[in-house]
């Protein structure tokens, strides 16, 4: 429906043949994977199966060993190239661990895309990073904190702001939920999901929080055995009768947290 | 740069190619909006919105023609209305898409929730020329102090470690000593042979004029031994490992390890400061020796070649020219060196705060402040030898 009106029958992400090894072991082998327009897609798996290195091949920090990475219907041979940086533009990231520049304000991380990419004149700039700092939740007074002021939660919504500053095609988020309270991870699954209608953005986010896989996300791949093991909703991958599928969304954990989405309505 | 040629570039397909407009209709009755309302898209209208001027009572916004609209874009719509407002009696929004409109309202209940707050808001304040100077001398005051205590409780867990040996951190001392000492020879040696060299030639050229050739020996050995040996080792130690001590604590203390340390029950001082200031102090003397005998090998070199001054000659004057007091007053400075360099550079770790950048600022200062203090150390040195007059 929405890539009906993009007019584009593009998908964002398409990941085709993916090997990727260190060394000797390889984490992904023969790896398929594509993200569709306006959908959010939840990457999860195992801790240590290749979750976050296959979130960076597809931002283009990481280069498979093998396999073909198509952004927006262009393949990406080299990560260096020019073109790729054009790519990298339309994409916008939130780290695990936050990677706000520790020299700068909150409002000046913000405003860093926005002064690199465009070229609209200071003040304005300086409107929009506000407005993204607010649609991220963070309180007006935060503009001027050096990250290292800000608590856990607030680290990571003025990352948030930071990914949303150029308001990307696509938004990448590692590990959204971690470091947050019940009532703060609930506000950013609340937010992914406001943005996500508004804006008609793309996401794609690796979580272990069971909570926002059942509210937040439509689709869900499960990353097992070196390659995208099943796709579906969560719905469907919890009455999967594969059992390596079953065994991580049919635990006591994911049973509570199924309650729980139910309940909420 | 790159990143400035990136800016202009264009994106190719999409947002850049339909720049935003703003089209007055006939009659100043009406406002269409007109391409794409997206952050690449809007630098046209920058600096428009303020000076909107409706002419009449009324004016409708028309969002027909309008083909996208990003978070950016609607704050600008939002301001556009927010001028017209004031200006105009009646303003109407017709015609907008209705994910559009959703969006609008996405960001106008955004702004509201914390508008007066938001308009509020300044930058801090940039403290003016005295307050900084003032500032500047009360953190010098805190500095040199907190300097002194650092000093004061190394010579305190020194002393410690003493008492009890066996709990002192032999292995650490032992790889201060392999990576500080035993690597830096090479870099040492031949700095120290060059600057041989370059002494003798210069004393060589001066010498020649009246015949004194032989007393180049003399020149460069009471130099060489007595100030520029330690001198030159401890400046190169400083840069070298004095900043490496200061990368490495700060990055600890960034990485919360150092924090670790403490709460598993190692004392950071015992475990990242005593070895390296033991390890020094037991490396430096030992280097200065090697950079004494680098030097006068470069010297011998030289004299050779230049001031027919065979090596057999230079090795029968050196004893005579030179007493063993000049070789021992050299090397007794080299401990205090190695002392001042290791605890500045362990004391500039522990300052670090925040992120790569303190790292960063914290090595330099750290470099700096340990080549003046050797320096200052060495003009102390020379008053009290020629008090004792040694």
């Amino acid at each position: 429906m929405e890539a009906e009106q993009q007019g584009t029958p593009t998908d964002p992400v398409e990941l085709r043949g993916i090997r990727t090894c260190f060394g000797r072991t390889c984490i992904h082998e023969g790896l398929d994977l594509s993200v569709r327009r306006g959908e959010i897609l939840a990457l999860v798996g195992a801790s240590g199966c290749g979750k976050s290195v296959l979130l960076r091949e597809m931002v283009l920090l990481a280069r498979p060993t093998e396999g073909r990475v198509r952004l927006f219907g262009e393949e990406v041979a080299d990560p260096d190239e020019p073109a790729a940086n054009r790519l990298r533009r339309r994409i916008g990231i939130l780290f695990q661990q936050g990677a706000l520049f520790n020299a700068l304000t909150v409002l000046e991380n913000i405003s860093v895309p926005l002064k690199e990419q465009t070229n609209l004149p200071a003040p304005m700039i300086r409107d929009i990073a506000m407005l993204k700092l607010l649609l991220a939740g963070l309180p007006p007074d935060a503009a001027h904190k050096y990250p290292d002021q800000l608590s856990g939660g607030m680290h990571k919504r003025a990352a948030m702001a930071r990914a949303l500053a150029m308001d990307p095609d696509l938004l990448v988020l590692d590990e959204p939920g971690t470091g947050l309270d019940p009532v703060g991870a609930d506000a950013l699954d609340a937010l992914i999901g406001d943005l996500h209608r508004s804006l008609c953005l793309t996401v794609v986010m690796t979580t272990h929080d069971l909570d926002t896989l059942w509210r937040v996300s439509q689709r869900v791949a499960f990353l097992a055995e070196r390659r995208i093991l099943a796709t579906g909703t969560m719905g469907e991958l919890s009455e999967s009768e594969d059992p390596v599928v079953a065994a991580f969304f049919r635990g006591p954990r994911a049973r509570a947290a199924r309650g729980a989405a139910w309940n909420r309505g | 740069m790159p990143l400035r040629d990136r800016r202009l570039e264009s994106t190719g397909s999409g947002p850049q190619s339909d720049p935003a407009g703003l089209v007055w209709g006939a009659g100043g009755g009406s406002l269409s909006l007109t391409g794409n309302w997206t952050t690449g898209a809007l630098a046209g209208l920058g600096g428009m919105t303020g000076l909107l001027s409706p002419s009449g009572a009324s004016v409708t916004v028309d969002g027909r023609e309008l083909t996208a609209l990003d978070t950016a874009g609607a704050l600008l719509l939002y301001r556009v209305l927010e001028g017209l407002n004031g200006k105009a009696g009646e303003v109407r929004l017709v015609g907008l898409d209705a994910r559009h409109a959703a969006l609008l309202d996405l960001v106008t209940e955004r702004l509201r929730s914390q508008g007066e707050a938001v308009s509020a808001l300044s930058a801090p304040r940039r403290p003016g020329g005295l307050e900084r100077l003032g500032r500047t001398a009360v953190d010098w005051g805190r500095e040199s102090y907190s300097m002194l205590s650092f000093g004061g409780a190394v010579v305190l867990a020194l002393s410690h470690a003493f008492a009890r040996p066996a709990r002192f951190r032999w292995r650490q001392m032992v790889a201060v000593l392999e990576r500080d000492g035993v690597g830096s020879m090479p870099v040492l040696g031949m700095l120290s042979f060059l600057l041989g060299v370059v002494i003798a030639y210069q004393s060589g050229v001066q010498l020649r004029l009246y015949g004194g050739n032989l007393y180049v020996v003399d020149l460069v050995g009471i130099t060489v031994l007595r100030e520029l040996g330690p001198l030159m080792t401890a400046i190169i130690v400083a840069g070298r490992s004095g900043s490496a001590y200061t990368a490495q604590i700060g990055t600890m203390q960034v990485t919360q390890e150092v924090d670790a340390l403490r709460s598993i029950g190692v004392a950071p001082l015992d475990l990242l400061v005593l070895p390296k200031v033991l390890g020094l102090v037991i490396a430096l003397p030992l280097l200065t020796v090697f950079a004494d005998l680098a030097a006068v090998t470069g010297a011998m070199v030289m004299s050779a070649m230049m001031l027919d001054v065979s090596p057999a000659t230079f090795m029968l004057r050196f004893p005579e020219a030179v007493s063993i007091n000049s070789l021992l007053t050299g090397v007794a400075k080299a401990p205090v060196f190695a002392a001042v360099i290791a605890a500045v550079g362990c004391y500039q770790g522990f300052q670090v705060r925040g992120g790569a950048d303190s790292v960063g600022r914290h090595t330099t200062v750290s470099v700096v402040q340990a080549i003046v203090l050797v320096i200052a150390m060495d003009a102390a040195f020379s008053v009290a030898y020629s008090w004792m007059g040694i």
